[in-house]
């Protein structure tokens, strides 16, 4: 037996000694220890002053992004409003059509889920910055302190836009962690608000003046964009002294003016104006579309000459509500025949169209590339809404003299020449100048994604789109449907809104 | 009491004799072993008559043996052959022929480091030899092992030529990366897309843990083992040509709505929709366009091979090229292949083997238009392909979708070219007696290549090109993989062990460039290099793939007493990159047991079983497939913003994703019982498995609520599955005066189900379907289960609406769900289970006779119990595309019909997922069929040549199934979004005639 255990042993021997030695050269840690190639990873990002900058410029690249340029935020703003139809021939995209007729619900069309998903993948980006941004251990202390507030300021809108939208939303102000993931449930839409105001005044504090930056940072957000943007915030919530104020700091800077040809502000001469408060920037280069968006694209002329998709086309009711020989008609709505604003060509007629006329504001002129490297900047905030939150607000707080002049401000550059059109208003009665002011909101920022939003918060959203015949719901369809894939994920912890 | 001490005397008795025995020994016989065509035999046993000393046969068949004297008499006995006694005479030196007693079990197979007679096998391991595999026609070997042994599920993800099919054994056992390696001549390899089926000596395949643990954190899905052919000592060169040539064409096109039909369905649409119909007279349209017509056609294909082997005492050689020419049965795809491959191996000096085993394969293949098969199922069947005028038809208008012939003319430029050097040098050192040294160095290296082109063109306003465009990218891969074993074997008289301890290192590493420019100075080819573009339109990029590096230790020790009892032992430890340092190392034991009761007393004197094995094995393993970046997020570069009067794009970067630091890799605990049973001289034989994969931590790429932001899902080690079922191999062969028969089924039964979702138990919903998710993972039910509404029937009018609960906005003719929960209302809550698309059962069977040179084949193959969803039936989108017939069933009004709703163009109820669009998937295919014939060897001889076979044959010449559309193989590799129908390449049904010669 023991001569047997021997040989198997002496079998063995050499086989342990040669196991031991092929073990004693293992490379180990050394080897198995490779890094991801050509990317910074999580573990060496925010080390210096050119991380805090890209992370802060990725948020305003999300911006240009399809869910936020193109159908999802159009149909969800200025499709599903008085404003405007769908567009395009009937069976173009014919699921868009819900937003005209009230039939989305939380699964159709996907354009609802677009807009949440494409919101909270720019919040997620914003708050990595906002995160990071502190941790950076050398950075000139002015810039962090500015690119934090434009982070909030980017936040602060994005929730802004999505608390108008769904209502209570989930409140993330910080990238959450694996535990974290499915736990989380909607934010009443009171606090949402709350973190907006605070995420805007952390902004104001920590932002210069549009004049105090410097040329190559022009397009940036501003102190007077976080006060204008705050202003509205406050006119959302019915705090009219808060909306006053803020309004009021933005006219007081005397940063901004108006343009004196309201035709030009929508035209490539007119991005970054005097009137700019806050714009998404854009541009077609040549070599890649990297600085693109497909805004102009989806609501270009269909057809000739300008071979757009042809959505969101300016409705009849819109037409209707100009007043007679107000020059904004025609700056906003292009209509079949119609010489186009370069003057390179003549809108022809497309037999498939119906009512076919296109939103002039996001026409744009022969650029590099093709249609969809779309090169006009999106206005989101204009002076001119920044005067008529003003007047609104100022009406509301009792001071209908100062809301007119802020009011007839914004009629007067509307009349230009024309001195026949557009008489200044004159009723200092409240509720007759709320009327004129809101009617005033509507066509000065018609097809600008503004309608929607003011429709709801004024409450004239049931009885406008009764008028139009529409199957809008009262107490349903002032929100839209939080997106049934969102309820499943989180096994219902997120609930739908009321009637959905 | 006293039973003890007997039982030590006993012992003792046996061990002195033993020794005494050994002690003895001292003559020495050496010699060789070969069967009945002078081929070498590895294994065969050689005993001394009435002893209990003997040895096994080497890798030469070579065997050396003391004798206790020089006219003693040995055993030469070998599975599946008839055992010789040979009187030694005086003697020292012989060579053996044995003949075969049946073909069925003279094998001896490839296992991980190393070869095993098969009757030694402790584990599950399927073998294919060569012949089977070249029976099926096609670019990639894997699809040669559909329905040829049990456990292995071979479906093709798409007919499109060169491409590899989905694989998995023994059903799915993770949500992640469930394809099993491939291990080529020792190469560990994702796939074999470059491997010529005429090269491969068998292929086998490792089913349990006990022969796949031995690859540790690699081996949990299984181990695809290959042998390329290699030359034989002494045998003069032999030359081996064979070649097929056929056709291939489309399966089966699909009913969809003819012109007329579709313009009236289109109408109809606005009609209810109470709008304007777009199509004055849906008549003038007759038929309309096929488009299916349109992009296939029948389409060639071509194999040549030509290997020359042979060798001498110091050499052996096998040197073959191959050429494999593809045409797609889509318009413009082919895929050509051509291939060298030269495995030799020196005999330098005593004691020392050096050998290589290297393949350069150089391939080319363009690629159809993309989404032409879904465009060509949905364009508008009104429009033409081309109007009179010679333009175009514009299917955008109405359908929104390209126009395929159009494609076909402008998109078609798709190429790809490939450059491959795969394989390894080793050197075999056998420094003691018993040992042997061996040392590989295994490499992959390729370089592809591709170029895609598209003129500027008008079609319509939505499919033109403005500027012509030129994409290029170039792709290298270097991979490599050294390998030490020491291997130790030594028979003790009844009792053989086999030792093996090894170390190896394996990275892999790569990187990608490439870029555009529009518009070039040509149109033609050889204006496609980037510098024929405008530099302003320049585009470009280099990325670096994250290395994967592995560092493991094996061990094994296989033992196996007097042919009964056999013991396998195996331990890997493994390291791995993918992991954060605390979590890298892992270790993967296994152990095994067979009992060959047909050696045993009782089973002696009979000849009925012929062979008796019991097994049963139990082993861990590990799964690694996720990408290597996962636990690490990293920054995304290129998020750039706009800013400054110049409009300059900014570079901006930021993580968008989330990543898990945390990962481990995913544990299989196996378990295997099996028994191998031979009857009637093994003629009849049955081999039955059944076992039990238990996989945890499975990582697991889990879908996260969009709140979170995340750009993409973080890996979570969250989820436990189960699978367990039984596998089976029944083969019989007869005779019938001249008349040889095989008869052959084989089958296997899969049982899945998710045990676990770890601590946060999200069920996982993949597949995002007009606004929801068809498949759902959730416990208790099998890996991305449909889930989805019920369908009870169709409301027939108001009053039907009234009387059932309801979602929100129905109208008559539309589907009506069961109310699942009973609550009064259809809400989300009421969407059930509606399937698995995992089969319960995947079988073959097959049949051969052969007759006076005349041979026949036929094999079947099938799967059944799984569901397809119909997804490309489902997409309505923008526009209005093209109906299957099925819908002309619609229901029209009140009694029309209680199966088929009214026609609308999506939305809810009658397009979200509801099982209105699942489909049983079981089927039945006769696989292969056939024909070949066997000049005689007296005719051929005298032409100088010893073997000479024509054939006829058929590949997927019939399927029997319920499922509507093209193929009812629909595979995805991402194991949540199998059976997902959205528009494949079909599969083609080939025929082809081909030749094999040697001489």
């Amino acid at each position: 037996m023991k001569r047997r255990i021997s040989i198997v042993y002496q079998g063995l021997r050499p086989v342990i000694l040669a196991a031991l030695l092929l073990g004693s050269v293992s490379c180990g840690e050394d080897f198995l220890s490779v890094k991801p190639q050509g990317v910074i990873n999580a573990n060496n990002f925010f080390q210096t002053s050119d991380h805090a900058v890209w992370s802060v410029n990725a948020i305003y690249n999300q911006l240009r992004n399809w869910d936020f340029t193109s159908f999802p935020s159009l149909a969800m703003t200025d499709i599903i409003s008085d404003d405007a139809t769908k567009g395009s021939f009937p069976a173009d995209a014919e699921r868009i059509i819900a937003f005209d007729d009230f039939t989305f619900d939380a699964r159709f069309p996907e354009e609802v889920r677009l807009s949440w998903r494409g919101y909270y993948h720019g919040i997620f980006r914003a708050n990595i910055a906002i995160d990071g941004i502190p941790r950076v251990p050398e950075i000139n202390e002015p810039l962090r302190q500015r690119l934090l507030g434009e982070a909030k300021f980017l936040r602060g809108y994005l929730y802004f836009n999505l608390v108008r939208w769904f209502g209570d939303v989930p409140l993330i102000t910080q990238p959450l962690t694996q535990d974290e993931f499915y736990s989380r449930t909607r934010t009443p839409a009171a606090e949402v608000y709350q973190q907006i105001v605070k995420d805007l005044q952390e902004a104001i504090a920590a932002l210069p003046e549009k004049s105090k930056y410097s040329p190559a940072d022009l397009g940036r957000a501003t102190k007077g964009a976080a006060r204008g943007m705050l202003a509205k915030v406050y006119l959302t919530m019915k705090d009219y002294p808060n909306a006053e104020k803020y309004a009021l700091e933005v006219i007081n800077s005397k940063e901004y003016n108006l343009l004196a040809d309201y035709g030009k502000i929508f035209l490539p001469e007119g991005e970054n104006s005097s009137e700019s408060v806050f714009e998404i920037q854009a541009t077609a280069l040549e070599a890649s579309y990297a600085g693109a968006t497909p805004w102009n694209m989806v609501q270009g002329v269909r057809g000739s000459p300008n071979l757009g998709w042809g959505f969101n086309l300016p409705s009849d009711d819109l037409i209707r509500a100009f007043e007679p020989g107000d020059p904004r008609r025609d700056a906003t709505i292009l209509y079949v025949g119609e010489i186009l604003p370069d003057g390179s060509a003549v809108v022809e007629d497309n037999p498939s169209m119906d009512n076919e006329r296109y939103n002039q504001k996001a026409w744009t002129p022969a650029h590099p590339g093709l249609q969809d490297n779309g090169p006009s900047n999106i206005r989101v905030l204009r002076y001119a809404d920044v005067l008529l939150i003003a007047a609104e607000a100022l009406n509301e707080n009792g001071k209908p003299q100062e809301a007119l002049v802020q009011l007839n401000a914004v009629r007067k550059r509307a009349r230009g020449t024309r001195t026949t059109v557009l008489p200044d208003v004159t009723t200092t009665d409240k509720t007759a100048l709320r009327e004129r002011i809101w009617r005033e909101r509507r066509v000065e920022l018609a097809m600008e994604q503004q309608r929607w939003f003011d429709l709801v918060r004024t409450g004239q959203a049931a009885t406008r789109m009764k008028a139009l015949g529409k199957n809008f719901i009262v107490g349903k369809h002032e929100l839209f449907p939080i997106p049934q894939t969102e309820i499943d994920l989180s096994n219902g912890l997120i609930t739908q809104n009321p009637m959905y | 009491m006293n039973r003890i001490p007997t039982f030590r005397w006993l012992i003792l008795l046996l061990v002195s004799w033993l020794g005494f025995a050994s002690a003895w020994a001292q003559v020495t016989v050496t010699g060789k072993v070969v069967d009945a065509n002078a081929e070498t035999l590895i294994g065969v046993n050689v005993l001394v008559k009435n002893s209990t000393s003997g040895t096994i046969t080497d890798m030469d068949g070579s065997f050396t043996l003391e004798v206790p004297d020089a006219y003693a008499t040995l055993v030469f006995s070998y599975i599946g052959y008839t055992s010789q006694e040979i009187p030694l005479g005086g003697r020292t030196n012989l060579e053996v022929i044995l003949r075969e007693e049946s073909q069925l079990l003279n094998e001896v197979v490839v296992v991980g480091y190393g070869t095993q007679r098969k009757s030694d096998l402790t584990g599950s391991v399927g073998s294919v030899k060569s012949e089977e595999l070249q029976k099926i026609a096609a670019a990639n070997v894997t699809q040669a092992l559909q329905g040829k042994i049990a456990g292995v599920q071979v479906t093709s993800a798409s007919g499109r030529p060169g491409e590899g099919p989905v694989v998995r054994i023994r059903g799915t056992g993770t949500l992640n990366g469930a394809s099993p390696i491939y291990v080529v001549d020792g190469l560990i390899l994702d796939n074999i897309d470059f491997l010529n089926a005429a090269d491969i000596e068998s292929m086998e395949v490792l089913k349990d843990a006990s022969a796949a643990a031995i690859y540790g954190t690699r081996g949990a899905n299984g181990v695809v083992l290959i042998t390329t052919r290699k030359g034989s000592r002494g045998q003069r060169a032999r030359f081996n040509f064979s070649s097929y040539a056929g056709v291939q064409q489309v399966d089966r096109t699909l009913a969809l709505t003819n012109g007329t039909e579709y313009a009236q369905l289109v109408n109809e649409i606005a009609t209810n929709n109470n709008g304007r119909p777009p199509f004055a007279d849906p008549t003038i349209f007759g038929a309309g366009t096929n488009w299916q017509d349109v992009i296939f056609r029948d389409a060639m294909m071509q194999s040549y091979n030509l290997n020359v082997s042979g060798g001498s005492e110091a050499m052996t050689y096998s040197i073959s090229g191959d050429a494999f020419l593809q045409d797609g049965i889509i318009r413009s795809s082919y895929f050509n292949r051509y291939s060298l491959r030269i495995n030799n191996e020196y005999n330098l000096i005593k004691g020392l083997k050096f050998g290589h085993n290297v393949a350069f394969v150089n391939s080319n293949n363009n690629n159809e238009p993309g989404g032409i098969v879904f465009n060509a199922y949905a364009a508008d069947p009104t429009a033409p392909a081309v109007d009179d005028q010679g333009k175009f038809g514009n299917t955008s208008a109405n359908s929104n979708v390209s126009n395929p012939a159009a494609q076909l003319e402008y998109n078609a430029y798709n190429r790809g070219y490939g450059q491959q050097l795969t394989g390894n040098a080793y050197a075999e050192v056998y420094p003691l007696k018993d040992f042997t040294f061996r040392s590989s160095m295994g490499f992959n290296l390729f370089n592809n290549r591709s170029k895609s082109f598209e003129p500027q063109f008008f079609v319509n306003d939505k499919q033109q090109n403005p500027e012509s465009r030129l994409f290029v990218g170039y792709n290298r891969a270097n991979d490599w993989q050294w390998e030490n074993t020491v291997n130790f074997q030594r028979d003790f008289g009844k009792q053989r062990i086999n030792l093996l301890a090894g170390y190896t290192l394996q990275s892999r590493g790569g990187e990608s460039f490439g870029g555009s420019r529009n518009r070039l100075i040509g149109d033609t080819e050889d204006f496609y290099y980037l510098n024929a573009g405008d530099a302003q339109t320049a585009t470009n990029y280099s990325i670096g793939f994250t290395p994967e590096r592995y560092e493991s230790f094996l061990f094994r020790a296989n033992y196996a007493l007097r042919d009964k009892y056999l013991l396998t032992v195996s331990l890997r430890r493994d390291g791995s990159s993918k992991f954060g340092s605390e979590r890298r190392y892992g270790t993967f034991p296994s152990v095994a047991v067979a009992w060959r009761a047909i050696e045993e007393p009782f089973l002696k004197n009979q000849d009925l079983i012929t062979n008796l094995k019991i097994r049963a094995s139990w082993g861990r393993l590990g799964n690694d497939k996720i990408p290597s970046s996962a636990a690490v997020p990293t920054v995304t570069n290129n998020l750039s913003a706009v800013f400054g009067p110049d409009e300059a794009l900014v570079f901006g970067a930021s993580l968008i994703t989330l990543a898990n630091p945390f990962l481990q890799w995913e544990e299989t605990t196996s378990t295997n019982l099996g028994v191998d049973l031979g009857f009637l001289d093994n003629r009849l034989t049955l081999e039955l498995d059944y076992y039990q994969r238990q996989t945890k931590q499975i990582l697991v790429p889990v879908p996260i609520p969009d709140y979170v932001g995340s750009s993409g899902n973080p890996y979570v080690n969250a989820a436990d599955v189960l699978n367990r079922g039984i596998d089976f191999q029944l083969n019989y062969q007869g005779k019938i005066g001249k008349l040889g028969y095989s008869i052959g089924a084989l089958g296997s039964t899969v049982y899945n189900e998710v045990q676990s979702l770890g601590t946060t138990n999200n069920a996982l919903r993949d597949v995002s379907i007009n606004g929801e998710f068809a498949t759902l993972t959730n416990v208790g039910q099998a890996i991305g289960s449909f889930y989805g509404y019920q369908v009870a029937g169709i409301y027939q009018n108001a009053e039907d609406i009234a009387n059932h609960p309801n979602a929100s906005p129905v109208k008559p003719g539309d589907l009506r769900f069961a109310d699942i929960n009973n609550d009064g209302i259809i809400n989300t809550q009421d969407r059930t289970f509606l399937g698995s698309p995992i089969p319960k059962l995947i079988y073959g069977f097959n049949l051969g006779v052969d007759i006076a040179g005349f041979d026949f084949s036929a094999d079947f193959n099938g799967v059944s119990g799984n569901k397809i969803l119909n997804a490309k039936k489902m997409f309505r989108g923008f526009g209005i595309p093209n109906f299957e017939s099925s819908f002309l069933d619609r229901w029209t009004g009140a009694g029309s019909s209680t199966t088929e709703p009214r026609i609308t163009n999506g939305g809810y109820p009658n397009f979200v997922v509801s099982d209105h669009f699942l489909e049983d998937g079981s089927f039945l295919r006769l696989r292969s069929m056939q024909i070949g014939y066997t000049l005689p060897k007296a005719t051929t001889q005298r032409l100088g040549i010893s073997n000479l076979r024509v054939y006829v044959s058929g590949n997927n010449l019939f399927t029997w199934t319920d499922y509507s559309g093209y193929t009812p193989e629909v595979a995805s590799e991402n194991v949540l979004q199998v059976g997902v129908d959205r528009g494949i390449y079909p599969i083609a049904r080939t025929l082809l005639a081909g030749i094999n010669l040697s001489f």
